[in-house]
């Protein structure tokens, strides 16, 4: 079984089950593809350097949308504007997230600095984010509905473990905020 | 928002209002320097049942600086309200603040102060 995150001596540390790895490594791997630019042939070369993104378009998949919102409300034509300037660096910068969590996973010892747990729980967060998405978690009571799933001998088709699997991150992702809560608290 | 293991446990007061922000907030609030067409812009968190509500306070503390107490508040106005503003300023510095939330998985928007009921003054805002 894992173990909680939890801020010590050593930094901020974890324990997780060669299994539990597997399975984080599966989902930070996804999550990455999700937000890894189609590659275009004719692309800018200056464009893209200064992470402009001319042909970006609003997301149609809704998980994709909530990692990148648009960033005003009801104003489309802003908001891709907006996109066309920031969604690049956006997604580079989630992308760097959720590989330093997987690279992590490869050392035998969860050790984190803070920083590294900084990235950790961002990228836990875009993990979990997803799974909610494909999990339709759209209000309070269908999350509290999903989080009563605890017993993995229930876990009987695709949603129940997928379920199974968004209480498990969300678990581990608590956990490393208490720890670097406390870590914050310890340091100035 | 959701809670999970450990709900959170401080309790939230006004300290944090009271001079309990980092000194790095009140230094670069400068308003005065900016112009008038460039102040009245919100930063908005929207509620949603995804994000912990301790990552979200956590967010308010390690990105803008604010104190416990004040990231508490913020995120249990989101929490309950469904959106807080949570720092306001020209329109760049504002936008640049909600690609960072975004980065950070929280659902941001920007708005015009006036598009909204509870706007805020023209005192104060977040970090630069």
């Amino acid at each position: 079984m894992a173990k909680a995150f939890k801020y010590g001596l050593k930094g901020i540390t974890g324990y997780l089950e060669p299994a539990e790895r597997e399975l984080l490594r599966g989902l930070l791997d996804d999550v990455i593809s999700m937000l890894e630019p189609e590659l275009s042939g004719n692309e800018d070369p200056l464009t893209a350097l200064i992470g402009l993104d001319m042909n970006v378009k609003e997301p149609s998949d809704r998980a994709l949308l909530r990692l990148l919102p648009n960033v005003m409300k009801n104003d489309d034509a802003a908001s891709l504007e907006f996109r066309q300037l920031t969604e690049r660096s956006l997604r580079e910068g989630k992308i760097g997230a959720l590989r330093a969590a997987a690279m992590g996973l490869d050392r035998d010892e969860l050790v984190l600095t803070r920083e590294e747990a900084k990235l950790w729980s961002m990228a836990l967060n875009d993990v979990r984010l997803v799974l909610a998405e494909r999990l339709d978690i759209r209000d309070e009571a269908d999350a509290d509905h999903v989080h009563a799933m605890q017993d993995w001998s229930q876990a009987e088709d695709v949603e129940s473990y997928l379920a199974l699997v968004y209480n498990f991150t969300t678990w581990l992702q608590e956990s490393l905020v208490q720890a670097m809560m406390a870590s914050m608290d310890r340091k100035p | 928002m959701t809670t999970t293991v450990a709900p959170v446990t401080n309790t939230v007061t006004d300290a944090g209002l009271k001079g309990e922000e980092r000194t790095d907030i009140s230094e670069q609030s400068s308003t005065d320097l900016l112009s008038a067409a460039d102040i009245p812009w919100n930063l908005v968190i929207w509620n949603d049942p995804v994000n912990l509500m301790s990552y979200v306070s956590y967010v308010f503390q390690s990105y803008f600086g604010y104190s416990e107490a004040k990231s508490n508040k913020l995120m249990l106005e989101v929490h309950k309200k469904g959106r807080s503003i949570v720092a306001y300023g020209g329109k760049e510095q504002v936008e640049q603040h909600a690609v960072a939330m975004h980065g950070y998985g929280l659902w941001a928007t920007v708005e015009k102060a006036s598009s909204s009921g509870d706007g805020r003054g023209r005192k104060g805002g977040a970090r630069g």
